[in-house]
């Protein structure tokens, strides 16, 4: 073979192999990578295929040959130990399969190894203790002394299930894994030194959690709980969710307890290992109107006290959108303010269409929508019209305007725009965490407050709070109210097809001489009538007082 | 100043002087050290002090001892043989040492029966190692194997029917030869037989081989003398079919590719070898459960997790848990993989010794078998030749199967990792291979 066509097999060989590895991930197939190395063993045979003297021996020149098919074999068998070992270490060993009888099988090494670190603690910030660590037979065992925070925290199931919500997000600090510092994790890993976990300090304070979780009661929904200046989430429930001490097993005995109550919550109808204020997508109902007005406001087409004629009914390219929200069906002219504070739907048709399809896409995405929450833990995106163009057509624009067409939600996301309202049109990035501590009491990591995206100019944002204290104050949503505090809001009532609508809340609240509120929250009562109103007035009066 | 007095060639020969093999001494130092402080690593480990006692470590001392008596013999003997091969197969069956020592209380938890094997280890290893010497020192043994090549034929042919009529069944497979208290694999000495049997007659026919056999005006391969290798690669069938060792029969077969290839050259022997080992294949699959059950845990071992895929799934696991510098040795928890100690003997070493461990072995493996083709390349006879190259083919045919089985690349065959499985037969088998190795390195020189 000449040296060129050698190198040049011995160099694609390799490269083949490289590009195995860095497309490889979960992409490449065993199959696949299986062809890969067949591939790349003929192309290595062809590499080493060196020229031998003419006259040579037939036995030596045999030999040699032998000697490199051998030797590419052996180098195959080398880059499948890389791929083993090094590149797809983590997912081969975490690997878990169905045995198909409903067992689970994953790498019975993680049972030893889940119960043999000391795991890390999670804390509230002000320092109640969420997940606790207790000493059992087989090593370290978890508590949850906090009931309340079970939706924020998830679970954590060494021997069974695995991991969700906090337990997961922060699981490689928990374990002590990552411990913030890439020299010392190899150093420990190369001493096969013993773990140590991390503790993890939530945002979430135990009080108002414990208020949010009461407030809600053992209704569906979510509630949460938003301080404004930084974004940091305060309290966070969703409901249902399931026990993470009831799924925690420490002994094989346990784990028979545990499986049946897993199963007992795979069979509910009401999907409690659904995280609701993250992934929960609802339709917002009235509380778009917000970003609505806001729009409308900075675009300059509307003030609060512009006036819009509102007779019951209006007709928009032959949809008919009937008004039933008007306190008194004698009065046909409004302001945007006292519509927002009614809520009255044939208004907000009205403004959606002046606002033009383009101008409520810009906006709404200004708010967050379709984008990507950064957060610590996955976070659905929030939807503005499930196909591309569906605001075009003015009765979708209508509809979409007071709240209706095809708008999907987070809870997590509401409370994030009542938060950027306030915050005088600036968005936070939400946090949850708070610091994470080594076992010696050094912070490794801590929360950082950063911007997220700029919805609207402060002096929009400005009108806008006023506008929702208006609401508070005259509207629906007067229930919201507390002596001594400035609370602005907006109640929703998502119409759903054949069920009783979502309740919503969204709003914020500070003391007078405030100019920025300090709490934001929504709340979201599935199938909930208006509940949701007292559930926020409890939070934020609650919060008040930190 | 005393002028040095020069030594006059020859003038030394009339007096006894010892063969200094320091480079081979030299290189033993690190499997020495590495059994000692291997073996400390396993007592000290789960007990997480630092108290320890040379008794601890007697296994060890002892291997230490016996691979430098080995090598000091070879230097009283004035045995110019290779340097580098015992180091390598030291290092390889130290390891072998280490991983029983530090598997045994595991797996005798889970099966008593298994309580002894570390020391039954240290036993096999003692005799195999004076095998190895006595075997690289007994001269006429190369003259000897040439002139009974044809006993070597029956021999292997009369073991394999032995095992079908008296063999026991372990595992599905049929591979045992008992007497008394002593159980052998019949086909691990197989494996010499027809090592010998196959280098003696192709050395002696090589010519005819090589051409074509003229038939009135017909050019054909050399049939009637390629009968006796159709009599072989018909026993390695057999072995795969009536045995039900696959392994063994894959290794038989690959032995009988490689050495016709080795004296012949002809491409056209390998492709015919291929061809009927493809169409072999095609019809075991078709006809063999067994044969398909293989194919499928190869490509996914989850299709039946609790019976056939169950092995494979925890070596994967076990080795995919040792990352770049595994867990350390006694520090993992290899016995999830059932029979750990023989065939999936390399799962242990990836959980405990990681890449960096791993990647270690199969170069030493990879050493060995270049090692003792370089000797096939100098050995002066081509009978010789054909048994080093031999030698080092059978290492790495049987490295590369059981390997490649473990590791997923191709379907799993059972047959023992050379010099690390436990197991009598295999390692003395083995070690009488490198102590012919050594034999045929220094008959060049000993002209």
């Amino acid at each position: 073979m000449p040296r060129s066509i050698r190198l040049f097999a011995l160099a694609l060989s390799a490269g083949l192999i490289v590009a195995a590895f860095v497309v490889g991930g979960d992409q490449l197939s065993d199959a696949r990578w299986l062809a890969v190395l067949g591939l790349a063993w003929v192309l290595l045979m062809v590499g080493l295929w060196v020229p031998i003297p003419i006259g040579t021996a037939t036995e030596r020149r045999t030999v040699i040959r032998l000697g490199t098919t051998f030797a590419a074999a052996f180098v195959v068998l080398g880059a499948q130990l890389f791929r083993m070992q090094l590149i797809r270490s983590d997912a081969l060993a975490n690997r878990i399969e169905s045995g198909g009888d409903g067992q689970i099988i994953s790498n019975p090494r993680r049972v030893g190894l889940g119960l043999a670190v000391r795991r890390g603690e999670i804390l509230s910030a002000d320092g109640a203790t969420l997940a606790g660590t207790e000493e059992i037979p087989l090593g370290w065992g978890r508590t949850y002394p906090e009931p309340s925070a079970a939706s924020v925290l998830g679970y954590y199931s060494p021997l069974q299930f695995g991991t969700a919500g906090i337990e997961q997000a922060f699981d490689r600090e928990l374990t002590g894994v990552e411990t913030g510092n890439p020299f010392t994790e190899v150093r420990d890993e190369l001493l096969h030194r013993s773990r140590q976990g991390n503790d993890v300090i939530l945002t979430i304070e135990s009080g108002l959690q414990r208020q949010a979780a009461t407030s809600l009661g053992g209704r569906a929904g979510a509630a949460v709980l938003i301080e404004v200046g930084t974004g940091k989430i305060l309290a966070m429930v969703s409901n249902p969710a399931p026990d993470p001490a009831a799924i925690f097993a420490g002994s094989y005995d346990e784990t028979e307890t545990a499986a049946d109550y897993w199963d007992a919550l795979l069979e509910r109808d009401d999907r409690p290992l659904v995280s609701r204020a993250l992934t929960g997508l609802y339709t917002p109902g009235s509380i778009f109107k917000v970003i609505t007005s806001a729009a409308a406001i900075e675009m300059g087409i509307a003030t609060p006290d512009t006036v819009y004629l509102d007779d019951g009914v209006l007709n928009v390219s032959g949809r008919q959108i009937i008004e039933n929200n008007r306190p008194d069906d004698s009065v046909i002219e409004w302001t945007l303010e006292d519509s927002l504070a009614w809520s009255l739907n044939v208004v907000y048709a009205q403004v959606g269409l002046q606002v033009t399809a383009d101008g409520l896409r810009d906006y709404a995405r200004g708010f967050g929508f379709d984008a990507a929450i950064p957060f610590a833990q996955p976070v659905s995106r929030s939807q503005l019209e499930g196909q591309e163009g569906f605001l075009d057509s003015p009765p979708a624009l209508a509809d979409t305007a007071f709240g209706q067409g095809e708008l999907l939600v987070t809870p997590l996301h509401m409370a994030l725009v009542a938060a950027g309202v306030a915050n005088a049109g600036q968005l936070m990035q939400p946090q949850i965490l708070d610091r994470i501590v080594a076992p010696d009491g050094t912070v490794i990591r801590e929360g950082q407050t950063e911007e997220w995206r700029r919805a609207i100019r402060p002096e929009t944002a400005e009108t806008v709070i006023e506008m929702m204290r208006h609401a508070v104050r005259t509207g629906v949503a007067t229930g919201a109210a507390i002596e001594g505090l400035a609370v602005g809001g907006k109640t929703g009532t998502a119409e759903i097809a054949g069920q009783q609508p979502h309740a919503w809340f969204m709003g914020f609240a500070g003391t007078w001489a405030d100019v920025t509120p300090r709490h934001a929250v929504a709340v979201v009562l599935e199938n909930g009538g208006s509940g949701s109103i007292a559930v926020a007035r409890d939070i934020l009066l609650a919060a008040a007082d930190r | 100043m005393a002028q040095p007095v020069p030594v006059t060639p020859g003038g030394s020969r009339r007096h006894y002087r010892p063969t200094l093999r320091l480079t081979e001494f030299q290189l033993l130092i690190a499997p020495a050290l590495l059994t000692i402080v291997g073996l400390l690593t396993i007592y000290l480990a789960p007990r997480n002090d630092l108290l320890w006692s040379w008794g601890d470590v007697w296994v060890s001392l002892v291997y230490a001892g016996l691979i430098a008596g080995a090598s000091i013999v070879f230097a009283l003997a004035r045995l110019r043989a290779d340097q580098i091969v015992l180091p390598i197969v030291a290092t390889l069956a130290g390891l072998g040492l280490l991983i029983i020592q530090r598997l045994q209380p595991d797996i005798a938890a889970i099966e008593s029966g298994l309580a002894g094997i570390a020391s039954r280890q240290v036993a096999y290893l003692t005799i195999g190692l004076v095998l190895m010497v006595v075997v690289a020192l007994f001269r006429p043994a190369m003259p000897l194997l040439r002139r009974y090549k044809y006993t070597a034929l029956v021999a292997s042919l009369g073991l394999l029917a032995v095992t079908f009529v008296f063999g026991q069944e372990i595992n599905g497979a049929r591979l045992w030869l008992s007497f008394g208290p002593v159980q052998i694999q019949p086909s691990e000495i197989v494996k010499v037989t027809l090592l010998v049997f196959l280098a003696g007659y192709l050395d002696e026919k090589r010519d005819l081989l090589r051409d074509n056999w003229k038939v009135g005006g017909l050019s054909l391969p050399p049939l009637p003398w390629l009968m006796p290798m159709g009599l072989m690669w018909a026993a390695s069938i057999a072995t795969v079919v009536v045995l039900n060792d696959l392994g063994s029969g894959l290794l038989f077969f690959g032995i009988f590719l490689v050495m016709i290839y080795a004296a012949t050259g002809r491409g056209l022997y390998v492709g015919l070898g291929l061809a009927s080992f493809a169409i072999a294949c095609v019809v075991l699959f078709q006809l063999f459960g067994r044969i398909a059950i293989r194919v499928q845990n190869w490509l996914n071992p989850f299709v039946d997790p609790y019976d056939s895929g169950y092995q494979q799934i925890q070596s994967d696991y076990a080795i995919s848990s040792g990352g770049i510098f595994g867990t350390g040795l006694g520090l993992g928890q290899p016995y999830f993989v059932s029979q750990v100690h023989t065939d999936y003997v390399f799962a242990a070493f990836g959980e405990e010794l990681g890449l960096l461990g791993t990647m270690a072995i199969i170069t030493l493996y990879l050493l060995l078998v270049l090692r003792a083709f370089i000797i096939g390349l100098r050995a002066d006879d081509t009978f010789d030749r054909l048994v080093a190259v031999g030698i080092g083919s059978i290492v790495a045919i049987q490295t590369l199967i059981i390997l490649g089985g473990v590791l997923r690349v191709i379907p799993l065959t059972g047959i023992t990792l050379p010099f690390i499985s436990y197991g009598g037969s295999s390692l003395l088998t083995n070690f009488i291979l490198v102590g012919l190795l050594l034999n045929i390195s220094a008959r060049r020189s000993r002209g």
